[in-house]
Parts: C-alpha cells; structure tokens; sequence
C-alpha cells in the first residue's frame, strides 16, 4: 500500500481456494469507481484457517469470514460504499451463534496474545515499507547503533527465550556458546522446514511477516559475530514463503538493511533462502545442516554441538524461524517485557496449530503456561458436536498424547515433557472420544516409518517393527505380551537412536501406553475398539429406538449395506458394510451404533 | 663357355656377422658350392673400391661383398660406408670393361647362414650364366 | 592426553581417538557392523553403543563416533548397553536373517530367531553405509549412495543402474560385512571365472623375491587407476596402505628413475617371456576358464596362491581328468621351430602334483619326453608310476564341450590312431621365447641375435658366454632356452668371464689397428670424420693424421678410404688381402 488508500482489503486463509476472489473483488471495486480510494491485499494468516478465507478492513477492523466470491457485490455495496456491515458473514460465535463484527471482539483472538504474528494479516508482506510503518528495522537499528554484541546477547539471555522448534535451548546462551566458539566464519541459520502434519506456524510467519526474521537473524548475526552469510533452510512446500522471503531479502538489501556496511555501520551480512526438498528428517539441525552443504540430508553423530561445529564445520547458531522473529521484540520492548509473559522457566509467547477435533482449528499465539482448557475451550472453542476431550496430541509426529486429565496443565517446556509428550514447534491435535489412542499410534508411526531417513537401524528397523505390532493390535491379532516387546524396543530406539527424529520417535507408543494401556488391553483381549475405529474390531448396527427411518444413511451407503422401508428401523448388512463410518458420520439421530 | 665352367667367386666377408653366418652354415652341414672363396675382413667397410678391381684383376668372376645388416654393425657406421660404396663401383664397373652384375653387395647377419647359402648359390647361378670374365675384353 | 575409566579400568587416549578406539586399543570388546579403520564414523549400526557417564549424566552412545574426551566413564557391559545392543541385533537378524555374521553376532546376545520376522529373508544389505563411504571417502568414484529413505532406503548407483563411472575396484564387496554386493564383468576372465589373477592390487611378486617386498600394481591400484582418470589432477584416491603401513614405508610418489653406473662389464641376463598360446586357436585358450598354461598352474598349485595351493577348476570343484600338453608353441612350424627344454620337465613335474594333491587322472600329451638332464630320467619313470597316462603324439586341438568338459583330440602315434580325451582342465606347456623388447638390448649392447629370436652367443661351442661386443656377457634363458641347472652353470660361467676380465685391471685388446704412415698422409681429413670411435686426430704440426690405438678397433674403414694409401690395418693390410685373393684364386 503504497498509495494511500480510504480503505484496505486484507484478504487472509484462501488456502488456494477460490483463486477468482481477489480478481473479482478488484473488478467490482473498478466497476464501482473505487479505484484508488480501495486496496485489495492478500495478506498473511490471520489464524482462523477454518473459516477462510477471511477479510479484514482497515480501517474500522471489520471482520468478515468464509467470504466467497459471490459475496463481492453485496459486500462492496455494503461495507465500501454504504459504510455497513454485512451481519451475514460475521464470524458466528460458535455456542451462542451470536454473530462478532468486528475483529477484536471476536472470543478467538481477544484471549490470544499475539506478539510474533500481530503483524501477519495485518500488512502486506511483500512490502517493505508497511513492515517499517509498524515498527520493523526500529529494534535493528538499535541493536547496530546503540548495543554492543555482549550487550544483545545479555538482554536475550535475561529474556529468557528458549528455541521455538521444539528443544526449547536457551537462544541467548546458544548464541553465546557460537559467538565464543572460535571461528573466523561463522554461520546463523533459520529452521523454516516445519515438517509436523498439521503444523503450519512457521509457514504463516514466513508468508505473512518475513521481515521479522530477517531483521532477528541481522541482529543475531552481529551479535554473535564473524558472520557474513546466514541461510533461511524452507521447504519447497512453501512457495509462497520462498518468493515473500526473497522479496523481503530484496527488499531489506535496497533498504541498506542487509549486504554491506548495513545502515552505515559496517557490518555487512548478506542472507540467503535455501530450498528443502520436504523430508521430515531435514528439520533435524543436523540434517538440516547436511542439507543446506548440498548433501543427503540425514543426522550426523552431535557429539560437538553445532555452535563448535555445525555448517560447513563451522559454529553455526541455527534457531527456528519463530525464535529468530522473537528478537526485534525482545530488543524493542527489553528482555523485562518479554518476561513478563509465560512462566519462571518459559517465557513469552508461543505460536501454536489447533487441528483436529475442535471447533476453530486454526493458528494462535498464547503465553507461556496458559493450560490446555484454555486453548482448547476458550480459543479452540471446544469440541464440535459437543463431544468428550480424550486427548490432544502436541509435538508433531514424534511428541505425546496428552489425556483429559491433564487439561489443567500449563503449556510449557518442561510440563509437557514431564506429561510424556513434547512442545515440539506447536503442532496441537485436538482428539475426541471417536479417536482410537492405538491407531492414532499407528498413525504416527505409519507417518514415521516413511520419514525415518533409515541411515540408523534402531530408528529405521525399531519403527517398522513397532508399526507391525501396533497394526497386528489394530486387527486384532495382538497379544499382551506385544505390549512389553513394544516398551523394550520404545525404549531402545528411544535410547539408541542417532537423531531427535529417531529419540523422539516411540513417543506416540509411549505416551499413549502410559495414559490408554486400557484401549491397548481391549483390543488385545477382548478384540474391541473402544472408540470404534479399527475396522477388524468393530461392527456398525442401527440402534432400534432412535432410528426414525429418514434413509439417509442408506442414500450415502456407497455399498448398498443398509435397507429399510421409509420410517422404518433400517439395517446394515454385516457382510457388505466396509466400516467405512459414513452412516455414523451422517446420522442426525445418533443412530447408528458401533460394537 | 662349357658346362664345365666353374665360376671362382671371391667373397668378403665381414668378421662378426656374415664370417659368423658361414661358420654357421658349415658346422650346420649346410650344403655349399665350392665356387666361394672367403675372404674375412673385420668390416665390410674395410673393402676398398681398388681392393675389389684388384679381385677382378686377379681372375675372380664375381665378387660378393657381404656385412651387417645396417645398424647392426660392430663398429656402428662401418658398413654405411659399405652400402656407399659398393653402389657407386657397381656403376662405374662397366667403363672398366666388368659387367656390374658380376659385383653385389648383400647383407647377411650371424643368425641367417641360411640367407648366407642362398644368397650364395643364387650368386654363383647368375655368374655361371654371365660365364667366365674374359680378361682384356668388354662384356 | 586425556584420561577415562572404562570398564573400571583406566585408560588413556590420545588427542582425537574415540571411545571405540581407545576401548579396543586397550583389550575391551565391542561389536561393530559400520565401523571401519580407514572410514570416517557413521554411527548407523549403532551396535557399538556404551554407557557414557559425563558430568554424573549416564546416556547410551555409539563409542564409534564419541570422542575420548577427559573425565569420561565408560561402560561396555552395562545391562541397558546389553539390551539395548540385543534389540538392535534382534531387529537386523530380523531384516536379514540368513546372513551368518548377524546371526553369529545374535548368537551372542542369545538371539536365534528373528523376533520381527520380515517378508525378504533374502536381504543381505544392512545399510551400514560401509561401500558408499569406501566409494566416497577411499575409491572417490562416489558410484554408491543411498536412494529412498526409512525402511525403503537402498544402496546402489544412481537411480540403480550401471554407471561407467564404477571402475570395478571391488572394494566395496571387501568392506561389506554380509557380502551384500557382488561385481558382475561383463567380460569373463578376471576374478571369479577363474581361480587366477589378481587378488589385490599390492603383492610379494612371488614368494620367493628378492628382496621380500610387496609391489603396487598400478594398473589394478585404485589410487593409480584414479589419478588416470582425473588426467593430471591427482584425485588422492583410497592410500589405505599408506593409512596402515606402520613403517611408513609406501611412498606413492616414487617414480621410475634412470640410475647411471660406469661398469667395465656387463652380464645380459633378460631372460625369456611365456609364448601366449592364444596365437595357436586350435587350444582353445581364453575360450575356457579350465584352459590354462603352465605357469598359471604354477600360479594355482602355489600354496601361497589364491586358492592356498589347491588345484581347483574356475568353479571351485576338484577336477577329476586333467590334460597335459607338451609342446605348446614348441617344435611347431607354425610357431617356434626350436625346443623350449623345460617343458618336458614341468610337465612332468605338474602331473605329479596332481597325482599328489587330487584323485584326477592325467594324461600327458607328448611328442618327445626329453628327460635329458641329471635324474630326469628316473624322474619321469617316477610319474609313470604314479599312473599318469602318456599318450605319445602331439595334443592335436581342444574343443570346450556345451557341459563345460574339455576334449582333448590327439594322435597316439604309438598306437597309430586318434585318441579323444574328455578333461576337466587342460594345462598347456607353452613355449619359452625371447623377450618380446629383445631386439632394444640387442641394439643397446650391440649383440646379434639368433634365429630363434635369442641373443647370440660368440661362438656355438667354444664361446657360449661371450658376445661379440667386448666386455658383455650372456647368461641363462637370455641365450638360449634353459632349465635351472644349465643356467645356473650358464650363469656362473659368464660371471667367471666378467670377473676374469675385472681381475686383469687392464684390457687386452686386438693389436689388428690402423696406423697412419705419416710420410704418405696428406693431411686431407677424410679418414677423420669417417671414424666412428674418434680414434684418429689431426696433428696441426706436423699436418698429418694419427690413430690412437687404444681407441681403434680396427674395422678399416679408414684405410679403404684413404685417398693417399697412407693408412694401413695391421694384420688385415692390403698386401696381405690381396695375396690371400690371390692365393684363393689361384688355388682353385
């Protein structure tokens, strides 16, 4: 927005649908006369994925969600041109179905703190010039003016900032370590290669505030010194963050903010985007690190850490993306600040993906120690259809599943870790009582077995093994002394892998072990699924006095398994039902049972 | 000219490989015309324009010079004097009254008595049929 | 020097070794599957793991990659390392349970079934990682890597197809524990069709070389082979010999070098080469593994050959026929005319070492049993004994059957008719020729050679070790084929001559010189540049030529050039040439 504009159009979440909305908004605005007086922007997430694409107007903040394109006129006629609001596509209050107009009433934001991603949604990534009208480059321009490196590097130790990705290392004490490993190269890198299932912070951040990392990493690099070239590692997945990040590169090098002598002060750093090719594996620092060398990407031994030897063999400080946007904040607004929020050993603010079982699944961003009610009930708006919490699943693939009973616990490093799971980069799956702890299991094993890069055995073999016996449980053919042999090897490729991914690996076994041997032991000795989803255990039948005979569970029965006259009990055929659940999932009346 | 006639064929020989060659030939019993009369020069380079007319002179019918291959000879460059010579005699031979082909020049090495036979016999063959030389008369 | 407690015990490390090494340095076993000397640590196996406790933190690491850092204590037979180690084992017998290094190893940890039982129990490949790092870090043909990942990951060369940058070197069928890999040539006739050939690229020439010292064969060296292929760039390939000789002692940039000595004789001893009987087509050689000749037996039945002295066929049975054929190359008008002597000999030599070591039959084909020398004779009445078949007639041609047999067609003359043999192997005696560079040191020491391609002795009979050329020498096989004996009498002979020679201190030389009668010589120089020993110099005083005579050797040349008739050859002058002209002459 270079132009001034009466008003902005901040279009967010269109997940690649409805390609035709914003050429469709700006003919409207054309056909209207409103050219130059209204700007349309695709900016970045706003959070609320499940009701994209959303709209946010500047100024005012009204609000519009699951905005289409047959929306435009009425929406142009409305809000652009008589200044209302269209009630229709406010966002619904999920329990009430109030509807919420403007922004910052609605519930989902308003119990969020948004420090890292309050500019994303909020102005155009791709331009430099909005970054620098909210604030960006001022903490950069302090840090080189006013700090000395020691100085940078005490006040992000006093804040308190530990990695997003997951392990949760001191940033300020990791920059230290490399700034006092000697070395007359060495190297910053930024983890863009979010790999979790679900997960989607770190892509949000790089599409939607790419300056932030960048103007983090510049600090960190004259702050820990000797550093002349740092890498963004992002997944090929993510064109959309590779070409904002290289337009904010662009864009920060004509400003003078990156390349040589950066704002005069002779510190020159220049920043590249290196493109991964998508293997889970590669998000591990050292995989990472081979693969930004050019080689395969698969872990090497870290006996030396990567701050005494990392790229290239050279003290490298490699930090998430999210860590390094943490930066501007903290020399902004001092280490005091940023502790403010969170607990005594986490501090600030955490970006996190709801997904799965709940109502707003979506990208939030909450203190340090808030529990897991919170997100789930008062952010994540519950569970849909009223359903039971049975567990919620953090750390990606390789993190825990965390049970009902411990909805009370606060999101931190070290209770997650201690509750058997992990915080991970800040995937969060939401499951409900329809969720199998088993097969969510085998899920994730399913999931690793395919991303294990396979160069040690514990990892590659253990895995599969593992997986083996959890398939034969789903099916049936489990035996109770499978339970201790999948403890033994969890515990070995726990302990004897080379890598995180493979360390971290049986934490789906382990934890659901822990808190659902229960659902194990069903399947094994009375052959049932509890929660009604591996299909060798579980047979669908028509519960008498609640069906009204509506025959819609017949209508969508892709195989023809289920009969009955209209307004009559139907029923499902045994041998012909494929499990596949779609008459449970249609069923208005809760009628169709699983045993 | 009857076919009695015996041609007296005086042949040098050098000492290292073509004397080595006849010496072969005879301890191998390699049949051989009396007509060859040896003579053992330590190179064929030691044989003389003169050396050969004075052959002729004293009644031999033909001459046979024979030496070392070229680069095999003992002394390096002695028989590419040789192989100079002998060519340039055989030119001149006719002004002296002497058909050339009563002069050759053959290389024959130690290993190859029984080039040293053929050569030989085919000598003494093209003599016989030249017949005798006639003293004091142009052929 | 850092110092740690394994085992309870103390041990010390140097700069930069890991635990695995110090551990093993010093007695204390832990198992490996990935590790290798010469290789960078993988830590893939994770077989080697130990208890490290550092700082009062107990973990279980790969001592493979861990550094022996100060302070550490070390644990190798902990129970979590013995578990830990156990499951590892029970998951790689469960991925391939038929390879007999994992189920030793399994064995150990008192594993012997495969607890995860996989579909392919034909997998050989544990993916220790062992050939793509030999090919990478050692061969540098970077040929291996790894393709897919997790369970699905493969080794092989890119996109699993034969590549041309493989140069065949086979070390990563030597580096792999399982016996993964196996080298199929397209072209039969080097490692496995037949028990000959080279083993590895560094060798004792042969067991009885002087002096004891093994040699690099450059042309199978992968070292020498990649530097070829790099052209002039050095590509620093393998040097594993290097990384293991204690003594220091390989030095790849030794170069030949041209060492000059001023010597007063010189003995030729270049001996012979084997006729390649490939030129004769009717034997069949090279068209069957079983078809060997006779040294490449010598090579088989070797004990310290590749096959410890056992005579096998290409395919490791024992033969149960084997044919000898004497006079390959030899006595043959369509090869050597002459005798090769020593084949008669080994032949016979050859078939009582079969006779000796298998239960096969022999029959030797022989035109002429030559046993000419001291005990020869009762030698070959020996192997008549011993049951070997003499078939008298020279072994016509060998046919290689579809069955692999080999049939042997020959005359017996004795008997008068054809004989047809069917063998398992065939050694063929091959002739003995000259070398086949005989002709550069004819050249270089000014030697004849005769007939038979051999450096020619000065006299048949009454010279044999002398040449033409003053002061040079033959002996052994270099003049004439030979067996041992004669060329060790040969042999002595000619070092006799050379040190009778040295003994004199002084040289006896023809007095046949030329000498320059100074009262004729013109002056005009022409002899001067016709002396191919520079003897004769021009004397500005006196304006006349002068021979010296130590110089000359009194081809004459000079003299038959010599305008003036002033230069005569002492014993060969004109005079007397010309009177044994006319002496011939007028004798006949």
């Amino acid at each position: 927005m270079a132009e001034r504009h009466r008003a902005d159009l901040l279009i967010s979440c269109l997940h690649g649908r409805y390609p035709e909305l914003i050429p469709t908004l700006q003919e409207e605005i054309e056909r209207r006369g409103l050219t130059g007086e209204v700007g349309v922007v695709e900016a970045g997430c706003r959070g609320l994925c499940a009701m994209g694409p959303v709209m946010l107007i500047k100024p005012g903040g009204l609000f519009y969600t699951n905005v289409q394109p047959a929306d435009v006129p009425e929406l142009v006629e409305e809000t652009l041109i008589k200044g209302r609001a269209v009630e229709r596509l406010a966002y619904k209050e999920p329990v009430t179905h109030q509807s919420v107009c403007y922004y910052e009433d609605i519930p989902f934001y308003s119990k969020q703190v948004r420090h890292v991603m309050h500019d994303c949604g909020m102005i155009d990534p791709q331009s430099i010039e909005e970054y620098i009208a909210v604030g960006g480059y001022q903490a950069l321009s302090k840090a080189l003016t006013t700090m000395t490196p020691k100085e940078i590097i005490e006040e992000v130790k006093k804040s308190g900032l530990r990695g997003r990705g997951g392990a949760g290392f001191s940033t300020g004490w990791k920059w230290e370590a490399t700034r006092q490993s000697a070395g007359d190269v060495r190297y910053a890198i930024a983890n863009g290669d979010e790999g979790d299932p679900g997960a989607f912070m770190n892509r949000s951040l790089m599409e939607g505030d790419p300056h932030a990392i960048i103007e983090g990493m510049v600090i960190g690099a004259y702050a820990i010194g000797n550093v002349r070239n740092a890498y963004i590692y992002v997944r090929d997945e993510y064109p959309l963050a590779v070409s904002n990040l290289n337009i904010a590169l662009e864009q920060a090098r004509e400003y003078g903010l990156l390349g040589e002598d950066i704002l005069g002060t002779g510190f020159d750093l220049d920043i590249k985007v290196v493109r991964g090719a998508g293997a889970f594996v590669c998000g591990e620092s050292s995989a990472l690190m081979q693969s930004v060398e050019g080689k395969v990407g698969e872990p090497r031994p870290k006996h030396y850490h990567a701050t005494e030897r990392g790229l290239w063999g050279q003290p490298t400080a490699l930090n998430n993306v999210e860590t390094w946007a943490n930066i501007p904040l903290i020399i902004n607004k001092g280490a005091e600040w940023f502790a403010s929020f969170g607990t005594e050993n986490s501090k600030g603010t955490k970006t996190f993906c709801l997904a799965g079982q709940i109502q707003n699944t979506g990208l939030i961003e909450v203190p340090m120690g808030i529990t897991l009610r919170e997100v789930i009930y008062d952010i994540g708006g519950g569970i849909p259809g009223g359903r039971e919490l049975k567990a919620v699943q953090t750390g990606g693939p390789s993190g825990g599943c965390i049970p009902a009973s411990l909805l009370d616990l606060p999101v931190d490093y070290d209770s997650l870790v201690e509750a058997g799971s992990m915080m991970g980069s800040g995937g969060m799956i939401v499951m409900d009582d329809r969720t199998c702890m088993v097969d969510i299991a085998r899920y994730f094993l399913e999931f690793l077995k395919e991303e294990s890069c396979g160069k040690c055995s514990p990892c590659r073999e253990g895995i599969r093994a593992m997986l083996e016996i959890l398939t034969r449980i789903t099916e049936g053919q489990g035996k109770m002394a499978d339970l201790e042999t999948l403890e033994t090897l969890a515990k070995t490729v726990q302990t004897a892998s080379l890598c995180g991914l493979g360390k971290s690996a049986p934490n789906p076994v382990i934890s659901t072990l822990r808190h659902f041997r229960d659902e194990y032991v069903a399947h094994i000795e009375d052959k049932k699924c509890p929660a009604g989803v591996c299909k060798a255990l579980i047979e669908y039948y028509i519960i008498e006095d609640k069906c009204l005979g509506c025959g819609l569970c017949r209508r969508k029965c892709p195989q023809g398994a289920i009969s009955g006259e209209k307004k009559e009990v139907h029923v499902i055929d045994p041998a012909l039902c494929i499990k596949c659940g779609i008459c449970r999932d249609v069923c208005k009346f809760d009628a169709v049972g699983v045993r | 000219m009857g076919v009695d006639f015996e041609p007296r064929i005086v042949a040098f020989m050098c000492n290292w490989c073509t004397y080595a060659a006849a010496d072969t030939a005879g301890v191998s019993r390699m049949q051989q015309p009396p007509n060859v009369l040896p003579i053992r020069v330590m190179c064929s380079g030691r044989v003389s324009p003169e050396m050969v007319l004075r052959t002729f002179r004293a009644g031999a019918d033909g001459v046979l010079v024979m030496g070392c291959h070229i680069g095999d000879c003992h002394y390096n460059s002695g028989n590419h004097r040789t192989a100079k010579r002998i060519p340039l005699l055989r030119n001149l031979l006719s002004y002296a009254g002497i058909n050339p082909d009563r002069l050759r020049l053959a290389w024959v090495s130690s290993a190859e008595a029984p080039r040293f036979v053929e050569v030989t016999n085919e000598f003494i063959k093209t003599i016989r049929a030249l017949g005798p030389l006639s003293q004091g008369v142009t052929e | 020097m850092a110092t740690l407690i394994i085992d309870g015990q103390e041990v010390h490390a140097e700069e930069g070794q890991t635990v695995l090494e110090v551990a093993r340095a010093n007695g204390f076993e832990i198992p490996t599957l990935c590790y290798h000397p010469q290789l960078e640590p993988y830590g893939a196996c994770r077989l080697c793991i130990v208890e490290v406790i550092r700082r009062g933190r107990s973990r279980l690491e790969t001592s493979c990659t861990y550094p022996a850092r100060d302070g550490l204590v070390i644990k190798t037979k902990s129970p979590p390392v013995i578990e830990a180690r156990a499951v590892i084992l029970g998951l790689l017998l469960s991925r391939c349970p038929n390879v007999p290094v994992i189920q030793e190893l399994a064995l150990e940890y008192g594993i012997t079934e495969p607890p995860f039982p996989v579909e392919d129990p034909e997998e050989k490949c544990i993916l220790c990682g062992l050939c793509v790092r030999t090919c990478h870090e050692l061969v540098k043909a970077d040929v291996l890597n790894f393709s897919q990942r997790g369970i699905e990951r493969r080794v092989g060369p890119p996109f699993l197809e034969k590549t041309r940058q493989c140069i065949g070197c086979g070390a990563c069928t030597i580096v792999c524990p399982t016996g993964a890999i196996e080298i199929v040539l397209e072209q039969a006739g080097i490692y496995k069709e037949k028990p000959l050939g080279p083993t590895a690229a560094i060798w004792v020439p042969s067991l009885q070389a002087v002096p004891r010292v093994p040699v690099i064969d450059t042309d199978a060296c992968i070292r020498f082979r990649q530097n070829d292929r790099t052209e002039g760039e050095i590509a620093d390939a393998c040097g594993v010999c290097q990384m293991v000789c204690e003594a220091g002692a390989i030095n790849f940039d030794q170069q030949d070098e041209v060492v000059e000595v001023d010597v007063g004789t010189v003995i030729v001893a270049t001996g012979f080469q084997m006729w390649d009987p490939a030129q004769l087509s009717q034997y069949s050689y090279g068209k069957s593994p079983n078809i060997i000749t006779g040294m490449e037996f010598e090579h088989l039945s070797n004990a310290g050959g590749i096959t410890s002295g056992e005579i096998l066929l290409a395919d490791g049975r024992k033969p149960e026929q084997v044919a000898i054929i004497h006079c390959v190359g030899s006595r043959d008008h369509n090869a050597h005319e002459y005798c090769s002597r020593i084949c008669c000999m080994y032949s016979l030599k050859q078939a009582h070492l079969v006779r000796d070591k298998t239960d096969a039959a022999v029959y030797e084909f022989y035109m002429d049993m030559r046993a000419f020398g001291k005990g020869y004779e009762e030698f070959y009445e020996r192997v008549q004994e011993e049951g070997v078949v003499m078939i008298r007639g020279r072994g016509a041609e060998v046919e290689v059957l579809p069955d692999g047999k080999l049939r042997v067609k020959g005359e017996d003359a004795n008997l008068g008719r054809l004989v047809y043999v069917d063998v398992d192997m065939v050694v063929l005696s091959t002739a003995i020729e000259a070398p086949h560079d005989a002709n550069q040191v004819a050249a270089l020491f000014g030697l004849s050679r005769s007939v038979d391609g051999f450096f020619a002795e000065a006299h048949p009979k009454m010279r044999p070790v002398e040449t033409n050329t003053g002061g040079v020498f033959l002996a052994g096989a270099a003049q004439a084929p030979k067996d041992v004996p004669d060329t060790v009498a040969h042999a002595g002979a000619a070092a006799s001559m050379a040190l009778a020679l040295m003994d004199q201190g002084e040289v006896t030389i023809s007095p046949a010189v030329a000498v320059v009668d100074e009262e004729l010589c013109s002056g005009c120089k022409t002899c001067i540049s016709l002396c191919p020993y520079t003897a004769i110099s021009f004397i500005e005083e006196d304006n006349v030529a002068r021979v010296n005579e130590a110089l000359c050797k009194g081809c004459g040349t000079c003299v038959a050039a010599c305008p003036a008739g002033a230069i005569e050859a002492l014993h060969f002058t004109d005079e007397q040439i010309v009177a044994q002209i006319e002496g011939v002459l007028a004798w006949v």
